[in-house]
């Protein structure tokens, strides 16, 4: 009866809270996906203007609830004095999104170089990983097979963790709910980091 | 009627005064910056006691910007300021390593007050022009800027003498203050972590 009674708490009161780390080399589009995501999915919240963000120089957050979770974002600055704030947030974070410019075919080394650092940090394994690939709309940019090619050394040090490539579109909103919803059924099933209990208030 | 159409009318067309603070250890560069963002110029200062208030206009946005003292003695009284602060602008001194230390302690006090915690944190890491200065992410380190995880900060380097990073900083405030009109706050309550 207990058990009934504080599970009943539990579905009603509370909600399990994942925090989700955004990052990438800078311009990469990391604010505007964030911001994306808080437009599309929370109810009333009127963005700021797409074309208004500049660079960030430290943390944005944002929170949204998909069913009984509850993500929050840190999305972090991508410049590269900035990148060594990135490790602080390892080890609570549930999950980690990798936004990579497409059309920078020549940074694109440079961003492989911090995703290889990133991963290889130990207090990430087993965290699930999503990789945008992010301006897919303009035109001649990388595929997705192009960068998976790039990018294809790093496979084994990916290891078991689970990670999927999505191609996205942060400025349109294209791909972002794709992603979204494979972070949410990733960071709910992998048991290696359990949530963060947050009552509702 | 005509109160609705007007409240109407500055709702869509009127711009609400902005509330910032500008605190910091004595020394900082507080006075300086507040001018230099006011009318453009270095002016000399003395050691602030008590506060300078301004209203300092960006585009269509009006900021009213409140300096306050940063000597120990005048620190508690930051407090009484608090209430319906939309942001804080918080000054470094870079080339002062030794007072580092107490300049965190003072912001994490600072930002366990309630009625902070909607405010957005801008930190200004000015002297960049002293030699011995700190890096931008330097200073964010030793403010344990990374331990902040519910609160949206943003951290650059000036320096209020030559005027350099203000220009871009010029907007700065504009941009997270506009945010939080916009923005609900995360529902959760607020906590610092201290390492």
């Amino acid at each position: 009866m207990y058990t009934l009674l504080s599970g009943l708490y539990k579905y009603m009161f509370q909600k399990d809270e994942y925090c989700i780390l955004i990052l990438g080399l800078d311009n990469a589009g990391k604010t505007t996906f964030l911001e994306q995501t808080k437009t599309k999915f929370s109810k009333n919240y009127k963005g700021m203007s797409l074309s208004k963000i500049t660079t960030t120089v430290g943390l944005n957050i944002g929170t949204i609830d998909v069913g009984n979770a509850r993500l929050m974002f840190w999305d972090l600055g991508g410049q590269e004095e900035l990148q060594s704030l990135w490790d602080k947030y390892y080890a609570e974070s549930h999950g980690v999104i990798y936004v990579i410019d497409s059309t920078d075919e020549e940074r694109l080394s440079e961003s492989k170089e911090a995703f290889e650092k990133m991963i290889t940090s130990e207090s990430l394994e087993g965290i699930p990983l999503l990789v945008l690939a992010n301006k897919q709309d303009v035109e001649n940019c990388l595929s997705v097979p192009d960068i998976k090619t790039a990018f294809s050394d790093c496979a084994p040090k990916i290891g078991k963790r689970d990670c999927l490539v999505q191609p996205c579109t942060a400025l349109t909103g294209d791909g972002v709910n794709e992603g979204i919803e494979w972070m949410v059924k990733c960071v709910v099933r992998n048991l290696l980091r359990p949530p963060r209990q947050k009552d509702i208030t | 009627m005509r109160g609705f159409f007007s409240s109407l009318f500055s709702g869509l067309f009127g711009t609400r005064e902005m509330r910032i603070l500008i605190l910091g250890l004595d020394g900082a560069g507080k006075t300086t910056i507040l001018y230099r963002l006011q009318v453009g110029e270095v002016v000399t200062t003395i050691p602030t006691i008590g506060f300078n208030v301004e209203t300092v206009s960006y585009k269509n946005l009006k900021f009213q910007v409140w300096d306050l003292g940063g000597q120990t003695s005048i620190r508690p009284y930051w407090r009484c300021y608090y209430s319906n602060t939309d942001a804080v602008i918080y000054v470094v001194d870079s080339s002062d390593r030794d007072r580092m230390g107490i300049s965190k302690s003072e912001l994490v006090a600072m930002l366990e007050e309630e009625e902070l915690k909607k405010a957005i944190l801008v930190v200004f890491a000015n002297k960049q022009d002293m030699e011995q200065a700190m890096t931008p992410t330097e200073v964010a380190n030793a403010l344990g800027l990374p331990c902040l995880k519910d609160r949206k900060w943003q951290i650059f380097k000036t320096s209020a003498t030559k005027g350099t990073g203000l220009d871009e900083v010029g907007g700065v405030p504009e941009e997270p203050a506009v945010d939080v009109c916009v923005t609900t706050p995360p529902p959760h309550a607020f906590s610092v972590h201290t390492p």
